[in-house]
């Protein structure tokens, strides 16, 4: 990406003084731009789960009643008197018995189908159309970033969207709104000479003006500088928010559980957050995903389940909401190598206790395969963020998305 | 218009060309004129590496185990009398890296990053060739289960997409084709029992598909050598694919900016003209106008690999690089271990505040290190023989050295209000003594290591 030197170095207008070295930020609640939109609903949080690599939908979601599944999934088919039914036609892998535990208390909503036309199977351009929710790939922000640009743009808590990832989903690349973006909180503070402790806050207010200079970065909406300010201001906060927390759920030793708890710890501490990203690696299965899927499937259901408990424990599960998306489902058939090639559209889970509880699409149509032998597409996934754009956050879905996907009333637009 | 060939070039061109230079170095760069510097980087097999070899293998790294991996790579970048042999090699490793988590054999990585090395300034032709045919290449895209009859399709994706053509410049069709071609392409002695490092190549005729494929458009009974073939003479109604594809992604690892198109076709014609001589393209690169622009100057985000060999080597410290392998994951790159086949993405996608943290944590450690093993560095000799004696003039020595003296003066006097300032918070006046230096000149170092300025090469 381009920058230039004139943008990073000659701009530095914003240069920050010694003595103005207080937080820019103080925590609070809704914003004056908040204010001004009134559908917004600033108490909920919306936690997104990123699964990197294409989940294979029909070995997550099984159409166990379709004869064809066993045919195209010869290798690697899930024995269909094994599933966790959800309805008379599809039935979730035997191994998701944390989110079935919560599709039986009628928290989840799944949402079959999803996916785009015409998708070149790239992983990489898939991705980048997710993020943007554009497959024209002229976006240059994320959707949510978007978003957050429209609801969040002035205000001054620095929490209000956190990824935890170890960089920054494009999905909330914003244009005036930046994200803390960290794995963990361990070492998430700036650091000094632990012989000259008395030097620390000069070392740490030398660190600020540096970074208070304006660094733009030519076709990018963050700044070098921006960054060093919003790590400074992040920490200060985030630093307490695991003291003396207990966690009310058993969380799996996992990077998926550990980055659900640390979520957990941020709602309970009131810090605004709107938006908490997660992400999970490890679904590219071309190869011997007979082995692996099923683990990749237990640590997303039981650190779902986990972090619910956890929430529920601590009377904070009413305003959050849990949404999934992977850059594609797989080929039907399997390969070769008991894996599965990239694909088209897959299921994906929505959880929390304003779902409209059920199965919102019909079960993948494996007798009319695309010329790739892909799936077809039910729910375009514009209707997918759509409905939680509207009907969760409260915002106008079309402005973010172009006008024209229909809501696919998996929540409940009366929950309050 | 020729370039203005100052001393400030020649620390840029040190910067992208290598990983950063001492004041030492970059005076003797510069004085051997911009065609004699960019011509002793490029034609870097002139220079002799036999008593850095030697020094390198008495360190003892273990190269078994991925940790021993990184800091022998960073080894390298940091003290090879080669820097841009290493910069090369760096460059593929970010381009097609495989990740260890899934190949698992540490000699099969080690062994891809030396086939890097030793083609890396070759016939494109042949490095294509190598690292399909490299054993962890083969495991990491799945080659090695790629068959006849029920191909997987991972490698041969990815070779058009992300290794020599780009998207758009080739079908799904193309797509099965080309892994059709592959098969056959795989590994023996690929096992537990040797823990995964002594798979070799080896072509197997029996999983083989000898049936015609067309790809590109052309029809034959192809197979994978033919195929890459096939790929690499790509042409369309703007020339050379694969000509566009390096060209455009080496200016920008070398010259920090997007290539605009004249610029493209340029370095295409060059990999053309040259029979695709990598070395061809770079020294291009490195002798352009272009490249000294104002423009292109500090514009490259260092990567975390980047950030921690920079700093060593233009402090002149001496590292073991444990510090800087166990920082990898905290600053987002956990070298050959990429999570997918794309590897990292570049530019300010390497600064996140959690990152940044994690580098200014290293540096932290760095500076402020007294004893004599890990990273450490001498800051008594980083004074020695300059005028030291206020706040101002250390400023800019060590501003000098670490290559961020172009920054705003708000910035450099933030610097010099670093150094004055007393613990208390009241602003006193920093004189040169011994326990000043070890205080503020090592407090000073990591928060230049910290500034934007440094982030970028």
């Amino acid at each position: 990406m381009p920058f230039t030197r004139r943008d990073f170095l000659i701009r530095s207008s914003g240069f920050v003084t010694v003595s103005a070295m207080v937080p820019r930020w103080a925590v609070k609640g809704a914003t004056r731009f908040e204010e001004s939109v009134a559908a917004d609903y600033p108490n909920r949080t919306l936690v997104v789960l990123e699964l990197m690599g294409g989940n294979d939908g029909l070995n997550t979601v099984v159409p166990f009643t379709d004869p064809l599944y066993g045919t195209l999934r010869s290798r690697i088919g899930i024995p269909t008197g094994s599933v966790l039914q959800l309805d008379s036609r599809q039935g979730m892998n035997p191994v998701m018995t944390g989110l079935k535990a919560l599709w039986d208390a009628k928290r989840v909503a799944v949402v079959t189908n999803v996916g785009y036309p015409n998708s070149s199977l790239s992983h990489f351009q898939s991705r980048d159309i997710w993020h943007t929710a554009d497959p024209t790939l002229a976006q240059r922000f994320g959707w949510l970033g978007r978003w957050a640009d429209s609801v969040l743009a002035g205000s001054d808590n620095p929490l209000s969207c956190t990824a935890i990832s170890q960089s920054l989903p494009k999905t909330l690349l914003a244009e005036h709104v930046r994200v803390p973006t960290f794995l963990s909180l361990a070492s998430y503070q700036f650091q000094t000479d632990g012989s000259f402790p008395g030097d620390h806050t000069n070392q740490v207010n030398a660190f600020l003006a540096q970074n208070g200079a304006e660094y733009e970065i030519e076709n990018t909406p963050s700044t070098l500088s921006g960054v060093g300010q919003d790590a400074i201001s992040s920490s200060n906060i985030l630093q307490t928010v695991g003291t003396g927390y207990v966690a009310m759920g058993a969380y799996p030793d996992n990077s998926l559980g550990a980055g659900l708890e640390l979520i957990a710890q941020i709602i309970n501490a009131n810090l605004g957050a709107r938006i908490l990203y997660v992400t999970y690696g490890g679904f590219d299965n071309h190869a011997g995903e007979d082995v692996s899927h099923d683990p990749l499937l237990t640590d997303v259901s039981d650190s779902i389940k986990a972090f619910f408990d956890d929430l529920d424990g601590h009377g904070k599960s009413h305003d959050v909401l849990l949404m999934t998306w992977s850059e594609f489902g797989r080929r039907a058939q399997d390969n070769g190598s008991n894996g599965t090639d990239h694909g088209t559209s897959a299921p994906h889970f929505v959880v929390g206790d304003a779902v409209v509880s059920g199965v919102h699409g019909d079960p993948p149509d494996l007798a009319h395969l695309d010329s790739n032998g892909n799936l077809s597409i039910q729910n375009d996934f514009r209707s997918y963020y759509g409905t939680v754009l509207s009907d969760w956050l409260g915002a106008d879905s079309s402005a973010i998305l172009g006008p024209g996907w229909p809501n696919l009333g998996f929540l409940n637009k009366s929950y309050a | 218009m020729s370039v203005n060939w100052t001393r400030d070039a020649a620390a840029h061109l040190l910067r992208r060309a290598g990983f950063g230079g001492t004041p030492a170095e970059i005076d003797a760069l510069f004085a051997r004129g911009q065609e004699g510097a960019v011509s002793y980087l490029v034609d870097y097999d002139a220079i002799d590496t036999s008593s850095y070899e030697s020094a390198l293998a008495a360190r003892n790294y273990n190269l078994l185990k991925t940790i021993g991996l990184q800091q022998w790579f960073m080894d390298r970048m940091a003290f090879s009398p080669r820097p841009l042999e290493e910069k090369m090699t760096y460059f593929w490793n970010l381009h097609w890296t495989s990740g260890i988590s899934k190949v698992k054999g540490a000699t099969l990585i080690l062994n891809q990053n030396k086939t890097e090395r030793t083609l890396a300034m070759g016939k494109f032709d042949d490095l294509v060739l190598a690292i399909s045919q490299d054993p962890a290449m083969l495991v990491w895209l799945d080659n090695d289960t790629n068959k006849a009859s029920k191909p997987n399709e991972n490698y041969a994706r990815e070779l058009m997409e992300l290794f020599t053509l780009g998207i758009g410049n080739y079908t799904q069709t193309d797509v099965t084709e080309v892994a059709r071609a592959l098969t056959g392409w795989t590994v023996q002695n690929y096992n537990k029992a040797t823990n995964y490092n002594q798979a070799t190549f080896v072509n197997n005729p029996n999983t083989h598909d000898n049936g015609s494929k067309t790809i590109l458009g052309q029809t034959g009974n192809f197979d994978g050598t033919d195929a890459i073939g096939i790929i690499l003479n790509h042409a369309d109604s703007a020339g050379s694919v694969s000509g566009r594809f390096l060209g455009a992604k080496l200016w920008l690892y070398f010259a920090g900016t997007e290539a605009a198109d004249y610029l493209v076709d340029e370095l295409q014609g060059v990999y053309v003209s040259s029979g695709r001589m990598i070395r061809e393209v770079v020294r291009t690169i490195l002798l352009h106008d272009d490249f000294y622009a104002d423009h292109t100057l500090k514009t490259w985000v260092r990567s975390p690999a980047e950030y921690a060999v920079a700093s060593v080597r233009m402090l002149e410290a001496d590292s073991d690089f444990s510090s800087a392998a166990n920082s990898l994951a905290g600053m987002g790159q956990v070298l050959f271990n990429p999570s997918d086949a794309k590897g990292w993405d570049w530019g300010i996608a390497w600064m996140n505040t959690g990152a940044l943290f994690a580098r200014a944590t290293l540096s932290n450690t760095l500076a402020t290190n007294r004893g004599t093993s890990g990273t450490h560095f001498d800051t008594t000799a980083l004074l020695a023989g300059a005028d030291a004696s206020t706040a101002e003039k250390v400023v800019d020595l060590l501003a000098s050295r670490l290559n961020v003296d172009d920054v705003s003066s708000e910035v450099r006097s933030s610097w010099v209000d670093y150094m004055n300032r007393n613990d208390d918070g009241s602003l006193g006046t920093w004189t040169n003594t011994s326990a000043n230096v070890d205080k503020k000149v090592r407090g000073l170092v990591h928060v230049m290591l910290t500034s934007p300025a440094f982030h970028l090469a």
